[in-house]
């Protein structure tokens, strides 16, 4: 059904004399499941299906979708589009960047099958990850676990002769806890996910890590200090590491953020044409590379094809500390000169595909964690973060610790109260000296786009030593 | 009766057939155009037809649902719906649906909203308006959003109604230099009262002040808020008041009713008032939606409930039903008696926020949060505008800020923008004293 009507759409849209066209037909069977407290809320499962057609005509782009797959409706999409996209006026005409047509399948594998995993299976293994929660010595006051298992057909077309057919299963899950002791609470979230099946949770272990957080949050409570604020070293653990190269590299070297497509919601980036930062300029020490790789097999971000069916790869963002490449898509790609690296993306058949990371993180380094931390004379352990942001130029960040100890003469010593760091991307990467062998990754939704597309990432990374930057 | 509700009802009766014991349905037919802009251009233009029917039902206190589009596959949902649910687990905190026959009001929908095909000289009246401000070198992006719903609600538990919600919104982002710029938006739920230009003008006003900005100080500030920023805490405070929230201690409100938590000259209110983008004659269980003050003069009076979290907390739903959790439509904070200008007078050495992004917690429970103020952020001395600022941070605490309100504005405006002013809200210039700034090092 999904090649026959999209097949259909692009025909019309081609005989309409539009310069391309392209359609993606998709349908995403979806279930949730979410238990508060070791109560479930709901089960929830979908099959959402529908195709949408983008198009340039006159140098404008337009796009239309639709859940109701008749011949008649894909005609009235495909007139929106085409309608909508010369309306647009445009003095400078939108043009995509020469890419190959392809023709293809990929899928992800799966070692279980998450169309064979019953729901009363999901619920009960999240009903045991909470039993475990509630009998872990801490007092916890309030969790809530979801998961969300994707299973996703799509299939894509353009006016190029590019045909692609993919099915990738998904599976993703949440955990927030409130831990109260001595009065005060603390709390966590964390996430997890996995492209492939039931097999994740050999991966995540997230009982443990669950488990793990709510000991953590007690010690906070009840045997954490204060930061004494001043100049020391820092060590980030793969959850801080992660989420800056995700926040500080990965966002201001979109090229449609550049290039201020984005400029109204999402923002601009540090990087811009004429200004202090651009391809070549040093932006952290020689000891950081940052990558984004959508080819990670079974990471979160993975993808084989983009969804403009450019074919994916590893893209070195920033390279010795050098800004090196920036995220494209066929369209940013063409008004910087370039092709794209395939990173266009979207959540569903009813969203444009712009630019997106997939799995961003630092390259490893020779350190064994160990070797970091026993070269700090005074500083402080940043395992994970709790709060952060950054600002919309990507430039202006701030950390805020949820598991972290101060080391002293190379030894961990107490827990610490929520030390932050507020700095900016420069000073951040340039005062990394030291990198560790271990890679740890991570699962996140990376926000972006109007109307939000939350698309899954991985972020983690290595552990980094940044030596002299101002704790509070 | 119409066609679409008749199915929607049809959907009910085979889940009753089935041995459903509650069942909810709610049909929405949505057309949805946006106009995405960038550097004074038209990036895309896009177009959504929308035609689904969210189920839920209940069984045994098992709670499922699902979406049907376009009424296909009908009987095999259903059955599946009803096959999950015999297989779930209980949730002994179901209340029910609502129960009963609801008179709703009268929907205020702007049919032009429906036939509106192609809103872009709106964005062009806006991209104008933020030019005539600072100058052929503004750049200006943003989005236009139009909305129109037909909405088809029918409950197993008594209620049946139709809705028409329409809604159209523009937001705009001038650029006087690259690290000076100004947000303007204008927001409403008929096309009579949507004025692009006034948006446009708004963020070309900031822009052109905000020219030159250097780098703000750490310290303690008296700060006016503009009505969009005050929609990002307004959003904020009244997601917090959700029952769901505050169960699953996603709240600073826990343990809170009854309590002192603003100022005696704070009211905030949950209204799906015709005016709002987010208009509707009742929630997602089909109980009327009304006014419900949450906060009133200083005093948090009550959460926002679905008929079950009301039925856990001993009172009655306040109509802000999902379709699995209570929230918030659009939140009212009522007007002061100052004119804005008094605001600004008000304050010796302090700042003036005009929007803000990227608000995140450490504790939800406790408060502590930072938020990354944009677009014209601005000093004052002496009660007067003195010089533009930049790559600031508020760092405080949700109820601090709310507990030292200070002075409200008689004026409000209607405000929403993307995820950080969501759900839409009327808001005034508010003036809040001791809020604690602090910046990179």
């Amino acid at each position: 059904m999904l090649e026959d009507i999209a097949d259909y759409v692009l025909k019309y849209a081609v005989d309409k004399g539009v310069k391309y066209a392209e359609v993606r037909a998709q349908r995403q069977t979806e279930e949730t499941l979410m238990l508060r407290s070791g109560i479930l809320e709901a089960y929830v499962w979908t099959v959402d299906s529908g195709f949408c057609v983008r198009v340039i005509a006159d140098g404008g782009i337009g796009f239309a979708s639709t859940n109701k797959w008749t011949k008649d409706e894909a005609r009235e999409i495909v007139d929106l589009a085409i309608k909508h996209a010369r309306a647009a006026n445009r003095s400078e005409k939108i043009v995509f960047a020469k890419e190959k047509s392809v023709e293809t399948k990929w899928d992800v594998r799966q070692k279980q099958k998450l169309e064979n995993i019953s729901p009363e299976e999901k619920i009960a293994k999240f009903a045991e990850i909470n039993k475990a929660l509630t009998s872990c010595g801490v007092n916890i006051a309030a969790t809530m676990l979801s998961c969300t298992v994707n299973l996703i057909s799509k299939y894509y077309v353009n006016s190029e002769g590019s045909r692609i057919n993919s099915f990738i299963p998904r599976i993703g899950a949440h955990s927030f806890i409130t831990v109260i002791e001595q009065g005060k609470a603390e709390q966590a979230y964390q996430q997890f996910g996995y492209s492939g099946g039931w097999e994740a949770f050999k991966e995540w272990k997230m009982e443990e890590k669950i488990i793990h957080d709510a000991k953590v949050l007690k010690d906070v409570i009840t045997k954490s200090k204060a930061v004494k604020p001043g100049v020391m070293d820092l060590i980030c653990g793969p959850n801080v590491t992660g989420i800056a190269a995700h926040e500080s590299c990965g966002h201001p070297m979109e090229a449609d953020r550049i290039l201020g497509r984005e400029m109204s919601q999402a923002g601009r980036s540090f990087i811009y044409k004429g200004g202090p930062y651009w391809i070549g300029t040093k932006i952290g020490s020689s000891v950081v590379t940052i990558v984004d790789d959508p080819t990670i097999e079974h990471s979160y971000g993975y993808y084989a094809y983009d969804d403009e069916g450019v074919k994916a790869r590893r893209r070195f963002l920033y390279k010795e500390g050098i800004i090196n490449e920036f995220l494209h898509n066929r369209e940013s790609a063409a008004k910087l000169g370039t092709r794209s690296n395939g990173s266009s993306r979207s959540i569903n058949y009813d969203r444009e595909a712009i630019v997106r990371m997939a799995n961003t993180f630092v390259l490893p380094g020779d350190y064994t964690e160990e070797e970091l931390i026993e070269d700090v004379k005074y500083g402080v352990y940043m395992k994970s973060f709790t709060e952060w942001n950054i600002d919309d130029k990507r430039f202006n960040q701030r950390y805020v610790g949820r598991e972290a100890y101060l080391i002293e003469n190379g030894e961990i010593k107490h827990p610490l109260a929520r030390p932050v760091i507020e700095t900016t991307t420069e000073k951040f990467w340039k005062v990394v000296d030291a990198v560790s062998k271990n890679v740890e990754f991570e699962a996140a939704t990376c926000g972006k786009g109007d109307p939000a597309q939350g698309v899954p990432v991985f972020t983690g990374g290595p552990h980094i030593r940044l030596r002299g930057v101002y704790i509070k | 009766m119409s066609e679409a509700l008749n199915k929607t009802e049809e959907i009910v009766k085979k889940a009753k057939a089935l041995g459903a014991d509650e069942v909810l349905a709610k049909t929405t037919f949505g057309r949805y155009r946006q106009v995405r802009f960038s550097n004074n251009q038209v990036d895309i233009s896009v177009a959504w037809n929308d035609y689904a029917t969210d189920v839920a039902l209940a069984w045994k206190k098992r709670v499922v649902a699902t979406k049907i589009y376009n009424f296909e596959g009908v009987d095999g949902a259903v059955k599946r719906l009803m096959d999950l649910a015999k297989i779930s687990q209980e949730n002994p905190t179901f209340g029910g649906f609502v129960k009963g026959k609801f008179k709703y009001a009268k929907s205020n929908a702007d049919e032009k909203l429906r036939e509106l095909e192609n809103p872009t000289d709106y964005v062009f009246e806006a991209i104008n308006a933020a030019e005539k401000e600072v100058g052929s070198k503004v750049e200006s992006g943003g989005i236009l959003f139009t909305k129109f719903e037909d909405v088809y609600l029918v409950s197993s538990e008594g209620p049946t109604g139709v809705d028409k919600r329409s809604a159209i919104e523009l937001s705009i982002r001038a650029f006087s230099e690259r690290e000076a710029s100004g947000h303007g938006v204008e927001c409403s739920s008929t096309l009579k009262n949507f004025k692009p230009e006034r948006a446009g003008r708004k963020a070309g006003e900031i822009a052109r002040l905000a020219k030159g900005p250097k780098a703000g100080e750490e310290g303690v500030y008296d700060v006016v808020f503009d009505p969009l920023i005050m929609g990002s805490l307004l959003a904020t405070w009244a997601s917090m008041a959700s029952a769901f929230m505050v169960m699953v201690k996603l709240s600073a409100f826990v343990d809170k009713l009854g309590q002192k938590v603003a100022p005696e000259i704070v009211t905030l209110k949950d209204n799906a008032a015709q005016y709002s983008l987010a208009n509707r004659v009742f929630d997602d269980e089909g109980a009327p939606t009304k006014e419900n003050v949450i906060i009133d003069r200083g005093i948090l009076k009550t959460y926002l409930h679905n008929n079950s979290t009301a039925k856990l907390f001993k009172t009655e739903t306040t109509g802000n039903a999902g379709l699995v959790v209570p929230t918030a439509w659009n939140v009212e904070m009522e007007p002061g008696d100052a004119e804005k200008e008094e605001l600004f007078k008000e304050v010796k050495h302090g700042l003036y926020l005009t929007n803000t992004w990227y608000t995140r917690f450490q504790n939800y429970a406790k408060g502590d949060f930072s938020t990354i103020p944009r677009d014209g952020i601005f000093l004052i001395e002496k009660g007067e505008i003195k010089q533009s600022l930049k790559d600031i941070r508020i760092s405080d605490n949700i109820l601090n800020l709310l507990n030292n309100i200070s002075m409200i504005s008689k004026e409000r405006q209607h405000v929403h923008w993307w995820g950080e002013a969501d759900p839409p809200s009327l808001a005034p210039y508010v003036l809040i004293k001791n809020v604690h700034i602090t910046k990179s090092r």
